[in-house]
């Protein structure tokens, strides 16, 4: 046989069946560009550099993997249910003499050629898509605009290699159809009608479970980011078990509903119910692709704009005053102390040079320490510990000693503190008993102060591990105790923190120029000094960054937002296209055994409505499960605000809701052409 | 009154471009009685099968009137019309035209669920034909998992069920083997016989020879019928083929 002949045979019958291959490769192009954009936005370091993005990149790295098993059992399903309709052609080949291996041949030519459709198109509109993603990005956080293309290698070689093995896997799934039917089977499998679909008990309730399983481990996380593998395992559960629900699940409920014969013989019931447990069958999983596109979308876009509206808020947070300053060093000096006092003098100082009025004023230092938490025992030593990933984020905490003198003063307080006991609050989720041990040292705790640590420090709420502060009688006495205590690299673990915020009472304009000045003193003051941190910075100079970083996000959000719901848009459209086919014949005998146009078009509708409605509603529940640990996460961003996100997630739901009905409108116009 | 009378029907269908125009009913005209299994028979393409569908108001005749039981079936609306063909009609399809997503038993409830029957009252239909019929062990089983006699007997079932005031069969042995077609028509007589008038479209002799009247059609008109009258299947089979030789040779038996 000619070796050329299979290439035109391939060709020919894809050509034949445009109406369903068109749809598949786009689907296949799309797949493609969705994985090369997470792809290269996660690892390519495009990100890197924007403030507060590295959450964002972590996310996306997880959503590769997420991606990866998306794609795959959506590209298996929807393959094998095209070449379903081709059974007819490959037996008919057969019967005209070709052999397994000659269809096999076949297989692979029409394989192939997705493949490279699906590559080339889907690089291109994928690094396409990445540029746009990075000039719209770098406008909204204003760094200098690039136009060269950057295509990050890295990524075009991943993309290749995962979608080449989900192919390989496609044919191989293909052959093995094929391989296992005879001539004539092939030749009648459309003639022969499809087999009712039965009741998979075992898959539907293990699809329940699954999916449950999911949701519970999703909602039981604490940490997130300990827990990003859990959470990773939650969304694997999750999506799979979407799949089983919807494909056998849903048969099931068909089933059970038509065991029920005074609801199932009624007219409206009668062909929508009984169509819908061969509908689910064949494309639940079409259903729960859709399904959770929706999902990732509603998570994306509810996420990164809530993050966006609460920018103000963070920034009230973090920058509770006009003028905010900080300074940091390890070990103990009993200078510091001094030194502190000086910086405070000569910053109200240099502010009261350009016109501000020093109010609300708050300047204060304390000690640090961190360890691990457990029990109320502080463990301070992690010398044992030679790298930082196995650190357990989980008991980590941090101890922050003020003397209570420097407390009573600075917010006006009165309280007294014996030696050995100490004034303990926190605003993190941890519950404190009577006696705390940090290091070899015991305090007992004579009073709790949880609720003023809003003033101490607002941000300390919103602090990925919990902060402690502890006032004590002498803080030089306790902070002794801790000299000895080392890291992994041999730095003392002891830190000595400072923090200065005050208001001016100047405008936008007098208030940056004090942070500039301010900052400009610092740099003089501690650089030379051995401070591993320290900035001044003003509320107002603050927003822009704030406003640009949550706004890049924000934007990052609805750029991937936007190429999920367009894939969601194309999975529909096959969906809808593909089903008209399928009922055309079905309608034309029900017309002719006696159902009227309407009866037609009200069965129609109230099937594509239930079947339609399934995705959201089920996306809205995975929206739901997932808030808590969405709310985890947002946390190291520093949001703080669970009735907010739940309004934003409302917010995302209705106007996905409304987008998509505006998409289903569109495309039932397109089944109703096929079917009439 | 005839039950179903049908006078001066002509059909015309135009190319997709309104060019030509094919004439594919000239002038029919005939009735039929109650109680009567009345046979049309003719060559592919002498128009036999249009005009079933015009019968059965499939398809709408260019000109003439088919009045079913006083009804003009051209005058009813288009809206009306499924209606209509529900509670009045049964039609057997050559193919049987039934639905894979249903079983047998649910095929034949079709109708009457779209009518809007308690499923009490579609039960005790059912078994009241299924016997008769011989398809009482099947009714559970899918079009797929039975023989083509079989899906055709729940065809007929399905066109019976909701005791229709004539059947409509197009060619229902034309996708049978031979000895399915023998009991299938074997049905239909018996059928015919508890009171059912049946009008079936065929090109096969031996369908129309169990006919009681054979009208044949040929270039859109009715051309010649026999009436069985006493004799037998096989003297009506004779009389048939002779005629269709006639035919054949461009006799004319008028």
């Amino acid at each position: 046989m000619n070796i050329g002949l299979y290439p035109k045979i391939a060709y020919e019958g894809m050509r034949k069946n445009g109406k369903l291959y068109i749809p598949y490769c786009i689907t296949c192009i799309l797949m493609v560009a969705i994985y090369y954009i997470v792809h290269f936005l996660a690892f390519s370091g495009v990100l890197i550099g924007i403030p507060g993005a590295s959450t964002a990149v972590q996310m996306l790295g997880f959503g590769v993997y997420v991606i990866t098993i998306f794609s795959a059992i959506f590209l298996f399903y929807t393959q094998s249910t095209l070449i379903k309709g081709r059974k007819k052609e490959f037996g008919l080949y057969s019967v005209l003499g070709m052999n397994k291996n000659n269809l096999g041949m076949i297989i692979f030519y029409e394989t192939i050629m997705t493949w490279i459709a699906a590559i080339f198109g889907g690089l291109i509109l994928g690094i396409g898509m990445s540029k746009v993603a990075e000039l719209g990005f770098t406008r909204m956080i204003a760094a200098p605009v690039n136009y060269d293309f950057r295509i990050s290698t890295d990524s075009v070689l991943h993309t290749i290699g995962t979608f080449t093995v989900i192919f390989l896997l496609i044919w191989l799934n293909t052959i093995r159809q094929i391989k296992f039917s005879s001539a004539i089977e092939l030749v009648r499998s459309e003639k022969a009608g499809e087999k009712p679909p039965k009741a998979n008990w075992f898959i539907g309730i293990l699809g329940v479970i699954v999916l449950g399983a999911g949701y519970v481990l999703a909602i039981r996380i604490q940490q997130p980011i300990s827990a990003l593998f859990g959470f990773f395992i939650a969304v694997v559960l999750v999506i799979v078990g979407t799949y089983l629900v919807l494909i056998a699940g849903s048969v099931l409920l068909c089933r059970i509903l038509q065991k029920n014969k005074d609801y199932y013989y009624k007219t409206n019931h009668f062909v929508s119910v009984s169509s819908m447990a061969y509908r689910m069958k064949r494309n639940g999983a079409g259903l729960a692709s859709i399904c959770i596109l929706l999902t990732i979308v509603l998570v994306i876009l509810s996420s990164t704009s809530v993050l966006f509206n609460n920018s103000e808020y963070c920034l009230t947070v973090r920058y509770p005053n006009e003028i905010g300053a900080f300074a940091c060093t390890y070990g103990y000096d009993e200078n510091l102390t001094d030194l502190g006092e000086r910086l405070d003098d000569i910053l109200y100082e240099a502010a009261e040079a350009h016109g501000a009025t020093v109010t609300n004023n708050k300047t204060y230092y304390t000690y640090s320490i961190c360890g691990y938490l457990e029990n109320d025992v502080l463990q301070v030593t992690l010398d044992s510990l030679s790298d930082m990933t196995f650190i357990d984020y989980d008991k980590v905490a941090q101890i922050q000693f003020i003397d209570v003198g420097l407390y009573n003063r600075v917010f006006g307080y009165n309280e007294t503190v014996e030696p050995g006991k100490a004034i303990v609050g926190t605003a993190n989720d941890i519950t404190l008993g009577d006696t705390l041990i940090i290091g070899d040292s015991t305090f007992e705790v004579s009073k709790r102060i949880d609720d003023r640590i809003d003033e101490i420090d607002p941000a300390s709420k919103i602090a990925v591990s919990p902060t402690i502060y502890m006032i004590v009688d002498d803080v030089e006495e306790v902070a002794q105790n801790y000299i000895q205590y080392q890291d992994y690299n041999g730095e003392p673990m002891l830190a000595w923190y400072w923090y200065c915020r005050f208001d001016t009472g100047l405008d936008v304009d007098g208030q940056i120029a004090v942070a500039n000045d301010l900052s400009a003193i610092l740099n003089e003051e501690l650089g030379p000094l051995n401070f591993t941190n320290y900035y001044c910075d003003s509320h107002e100079n603050q927003r822009t960054d704030f406003l640009s970083t949550f706004g890049g996000l924000m934007f990052l959000g609805i750029l991937l937002s936007t190429i999920f719901l367009v894939s969601c848009v194309l999975i529909i459209y096959y969906k809808q296209i593909s089903e008209g086919f399928e009922d055309k014949s079905r309608f034309e005998i029900m017309q002719k055994v006696g159902m009227t146009r309407e009866d037609i078009k009200k069965s129609i509708n109230s099937q594509m409505l239930t079947v339609f409605l399934i995705p959201i509603v089920f996306a809205c529940a995975h929206l739901f499960m997932a808030l808590p640990i969405i709310h985890k996460l947002l946390m190291l961003m520093g949001f703080m605000n669970m009735p907010m996100l739940v309004a934003t997630a409302s917010v995302c739901v209705v106007i996905c809701a409304v987008f998509y009905a505006a998409i289903y409108k569109v495309t039932s116009n397109a089944y109703y052409k096929i079917v009439s | 009154m005839s039950l179903l009378e049908v006078s001066g029907v002509k059909k015309i269908y135009k190319t997709r471009f309104g060019g030509q125009s094919v004439e594919a009913l000239k002038n029919v005209n005939f009735t039929v009685e109650k109680g009567e299994f009345v046979a049309i028979m003719g060559e592919s393409g002498s128009g036999k099968t249009t005009l079933l569908n015009i019968l059965a108001a499939l398809d709408k005749a260019t000109s003439g009137t088919v009045i079913l039981d006083g009804m003009d079936v051209g005058k009813i609306k288009e809206s009306q019309m499924a209606k209509f063909r529900r509670d009045n009609m049964g039609y057997v399809f050559q193919d049987f035209n039934l639905l894979d997503t249903f079983s047998l038993e649910d095929n034949i409830y079709l109708p009457l669920v779209l009518a809007g029957k308690k499923h009490a009252e579609m039960k005790s239909r059912l078994d009241e034909i299924a016997e008769p019929l011989g398809i009482t062990n099947l009714l559970k089983k899918y079009p797929y998992e039975v023989s083509g006699g079989q899906k055709q007997r729940a065809a007929v079932a399905r066109a019976l069920i909701t005791g229709p005031r004539i059947i409509l069969a197009d060619e229902p042995t034309g996708a049978l083997d031979s000895k399915s077609s023998d009991e299938l028509l074997d049905l239909f007589t018996k059928v015919n016989q508890m009171g059912q008038t049946v009008l079936m479209v065929t090109h096969s002799t031996k369908a129309a020879s169990h006919a009681s009247r054979v009208m044949f059609i040929k270039d859109g008109v009715i051309f010649h019928q026999i009436y069985k009258g006493d004799s037998t299947d096989t003297e009506l089979y004779q009389k048939i083929s002779d005629t269709l030789t006639l035919l054949a040779q461009g006799g004319d038996l008028k």
